[in-house]
């Protein structure tokens, strides 16, 4: 099974700027965008697999996320809540650009510089950006930012079940283009 | 068990970087479209659901008084706050909680049959306000699914108002 992102990110989430932001505050709201954007950013950057269209994301995302904040009712984690406003957001732009989207190279927006550890996860990146459409947004959403099946569903507006099938699917593929399968 | 490849494969994806650093500052760009299109102000919607707030503390107050009760400190809060702005103003919250449980101590009086009517009633204003609540983080921007919403809040808040008028009489005589 894959880690679960979501239920390992407990980092405690900033209560007091959440509230200001909620009441209309802008300073509290830009702060937040400091601490959220780079998250929000590497979650667009992976299910557009660009650059540009991924900064067009993000900036959306949080202008979204601003006219939603009467909204948020703290129900759940103010990330999980925003998360699911930039998937929407990259799926939206998605379908209205989506020959932009297929003719563009996968990997043009990836990072050029590797999070840290011994060995840079470029290929892996690159390999996640080749991926098909639907299976790299449910890897991305479940597999790397933690989403549970249910949430991705309703995210990417798909069955629980095509959800899985499609990790599944995302799983397999990637194995082969690392030369992880079995001989 | 779980196979050795896979296993790989999941550890490799458990250690990349969720965060990413953006090129370049997007704050100026967002700034300026935020200055443009501040929130949408909701007077009207929640103008009523004040008023119907206001009726419900006014019922509750009542009902305290006949009853010999000091009002909660929620209800006083409430009932001092000069307007409800949003249902995420920590005074109306307390206020609807604190409702809620008149309304719980009210319908403890009424029939099981009766009760279970409007527990069924609850159930779909709830259910209903989730689901749009749910869409509405999906599409913020979607003036209609925001009505809806709006309008989910109103019913519960009538549905506690009627309930608590409707035994009022009950109250008063006993």
């Amino acid at each position: 099974m894959l880690h679960s992102a979501g239920a390992m990110d407990t980092a405690v989430e900033p209560a007091d700027l959440i509230a200001a932001a909620v009441g209309g505050d802008l300073v509290a709201f830009e702060h937040l965008y400091r601490q959220f954007s780079p998250r929000v950013y590497g979650l667009c950057l992976r299910l557009t697999g660009q650059r540009e269209a991924a900064e067009d994301c993000t900036q959306e995302s949080f202008v979204a996320a601003w006219r939603a904040l009467a909204g948020f009712e703290r129900r759940s984690r103010f990330s999980t809540w925003l998360h699911r406003i930039a998937v929407h957001t990259v799926l939206a732009r998605r379908r209205g650009l989506r020959v932009e989207y297929e003719v563009a190279e996968p990997a043009s927006g990836l990072p050029e510089v590797a999070a840290g550890g011994d060995e840079p996860p470029l290929d892996l990146e690159r390999a996640i950006a080749g991926l098909p459409d639907g299976a790299r947004h449910v890897l991305v959403l479940v597999g790397i930012y933690g989403f549970s099946h249910a949430e991705a569903a309703l995210a990417l507006g798909v069955a629980e079940g095509t959800c899985k099938a499609q990790l599944h699917r995302a799983r397999g593929l990637l194995a082969a283009a690392l030369g992880l399968e079995k001989s | 068990m779980k196979d050795p490849l896979q296993k790989s494969l999941d550890e490799q994806l458990a250690n990349l970087s969720r965060d990413i650093p953006l090129p370049r500052n997007l704050w100026p760009g967002i700034r300026g479209r935020l200055d443009r299109n501040p929130r949408r102000g909701r007077p009207m919607a929640f103008a009523a659901a004040a008023g119907v707030v206001g009726a419900c503390v006014a019922s509750a107050l009542t009902w305290a008084v006949l009853h010999g009760r000091a009002a909660s400190p929620a209800i006083q809060v409430a009932a001092q706050a000069p307007s409800f702005d949003e249902p995420r103003n920590p005074s109306y919250v307390a206020a609807r909680d604190e409702l809620e449980v008149n309304f719980r101590e009210r319908l403890a009086l009424l029939d099981p049959a009766t009760r279970a009517r409007i527990e069924a009633s609850l159930a779909v204003i709830r259910r209903a306000h989730e689901d749009i609540r749910k869409a509405l983080t999906s599409d913020p921007a979607s003036p209609v699914l925001e009505q809806l919403w709006q309008s989910t809040w109103r019913d519960e808040l009538d549905l506690y108002e009627r309930v608590v008028r409707a035994t009022q009489p009950t109250m008063t005589r006993t």
